[in-house]
């Protein structure tokens, strides 16, 4: 079938990819720890309809030829990890990880999930969980007569029990880091999981081996910049409607043919 | 008669051609680094025993227009943009250097650095592998510059340079793969003058208000190569009529 039409699907397609993306982070603009994506395009392959060089004599080359490519393709939907905002919440199981570093989830289904998001809350156990209720690993267990909560930078737990002078340390929190965050698989509820793209997490204690340090009562922001969604938005819709305008003007073209030719 | 009949008849087909040369351009019009290929046309000339009317259309679109794309900031560190002229060379599928304007930068699983669509990007000594580092930089001229994991400020350690190169323009094709080649075939020298932009990438050098003109040119040429033909059918009806026996 005619080349040109297909073409101009593929452009649409890529188009409808990438404004999906766009609106996907426009909607997570206000998610915790949320990581904005990137549709990153490339063209397909080119099709030679006529070798350029061929000889055309036997001293003589063609000297161009007839490649016509065959449209373009998401190759990827990358998310970009740069750090969010800091947000101070003044909540006390808040957490935040400036610079590199996820934290550990158990997953119903008993894998890790790793996550950005650090706005924990205690659950009727007194383990400390996500939003979603799964807990945090290693796992740490709140008493439930204690009277406040403290986070240091390296994320050791420690609480303040009635009566006593010294606070009590529960645990140390550990972070894990992949040589290629961009690799991770996205699941949704914040979480990630590792793949052979993302290599094997390592497990540090934050602070150390270039990991973050954690900061205490406050919140990563999503790393959305609204400005440059709504640049890319007007791109993506332009870019659409010329392919959108291709597409009518190559049917066009074959429609005039069919209505002129052998009546 | 039936001359015409062809005649036009490649003008109409060879116009669908760069119909879809130009519907590319547009589909890859948000495509970092894409490179806007030109089609035009040629005669082909057949010659006739009679007299020089055939006179066929060829199209062809070998010129790879190589003017520069807009920059584009992303903050990211390893997005690169090649200011100026120049071309960034990776590793095809086929295991032969290709060269590329597209700078979006990846660090693989085992540390080596990659394409965003996963084809490996050379250095001066062939593929880079990096560390597991705590930042990765690019300076102007390439070099790629790392702070390991858990190093001080101050330890930083240089890799490798990426390998750019500047061949003339006009000695570079356009692969199947849509790399960029050199006619011949052979690597092209490093160019130490060759300079990055790290955080930009370059969008692609396609103007769309352009394509959108030619389109129309292209359509309404396709109309007329078409009217020819249905003419040249009218031709041939009129003479079966006057000269048929019925």
């Amino acid at each position: 079938m005619n080349q040109a039409l297909w073409v101009a699907k593929t452009g649409l397609d890529a188009q409808q990819t990438r404004m999906s993306v766009v609106s996907n982070n426009l909607a997570n603009v206000n998610t915790t720890g949320f990581k904005k994506g990137r549709a990153v395009f490339e063209d397909l392959i080119y099709q030679t309809c006529r070798q350029p060089g061929a000889q055309s004599t036997q001293d003589t080359q063609l000297p161009s030829g007839l490649m016509i490519g065959t449209g373009v393709r998401t190759v990827a939907t990358e998310k970009l990890f740069q750090q969010g905002n800091l947000v101070q919440t003044h909540n006390s199981m808040d957490m935040a990880i400036e610079g590199r570093g996820f934290f550990q989830i158990l997953m119903p289904n008993g894998d890790m999930g790793y996550t950005r998001d650090g706005s924990f809350q205690i659950n009727s156990e007194g383990e400390v969980v996500m939003s979603n209720g799964y807990p945090l690993q290693p796992g740490v267990v709140i008493p439930e007569e204690a009277q406040t909560i403290g986070i240091s930078q390296d994320g050791i737990i420690t609480v303040q029990l009635p009566g006593q002078v010294d606070p009590q340390e529960l645990g140390q929190i550990q972070t894990a880091d992949f040589i290629n965050p961009a690799g991770l698989q996205p699941i949704g509820e914040n979480l990630f999981l590792e793949t052979a793209a993302s290599g094997a997490a390592q497990e540090s204690t934050p602070g150390a081996n270039g990991l973050g340090q954690i900061v205490h009562c406050a919140l990563e922001t999503s790393n959305v910049n609204i400005a440059e969604e709504l640049v890319n938005m007007i791109e993506t819709q332009r870019s659409y409607e010329a392919n959108s305008k291709a597409l009518s003007t190559a049917d066009s073209m074959i429609q005039f043919a069919n209505n002129n030719l052998a009546r | 008669m039936d001359r015409m009949l062809y005649v036009a008849m490649t003008g109409a087909k060879q116009t669908m051609y760069a119909q879809a040369v130009n519907n590319n351009n547009l589909a890859n019009a948000n495509t970092h680094g894409f490179r806007q290929s030109l089609a035009y046309a040629y005669t082909e000339p057949l010659r006739g025993p009679v007299y020089d009317s055939r006179d066929y259309v060829q199209v062809a679109d070998e010129v790879i227009d190589f003017c520069k794309g807009a920059m584009q900031a992303t903050g990211r560190d390893l997005d690169i943009a090649i200011q100026g002229d120049g071309l960034l060379a990776v590793q095809a599928e086929d295991g032969t250097e290709g060269y590329t304007r597209a700078g979006d930068l990846h660090i693989d699983a085992q540390g080596i650095m990659r394409l965003g669509n996963g084809l490996t990007v050379l250095g001066d000594g062939g593929p880079i592998s990096i560390p597991p580092a705590e930042s990765i930089l690019i300076g102007a001229d390439g070099t790629v510059t790392i702070r390991p994991l858990g190093g001080a400020p101050q330890g930083l350690a240089a890799i490798e340079r990426l390998r750019l190169v500047n061949p003339p323009t006009q000695d570079l094709i356009r692969s199947e793969d849509g790399l960029f080649r050199r006619r011949d075939g052979d690597p092209a020298p490093a160019d130490a003058n060759v300079r990055v932009a790290s955080g930009m990438l370059e969008t692609s050098n396609v103007n769309t208000v352009g394509a959108l003109t030619r389109m129309m040119e292209l359509t309404r040429h396709y109309e007329t190569q078409v009217k020819m033909m249905s003419t040249a059918d009218n031709l041939g009806k009129t003479n079966n009529r006057l000269l048929g026996i019925s």
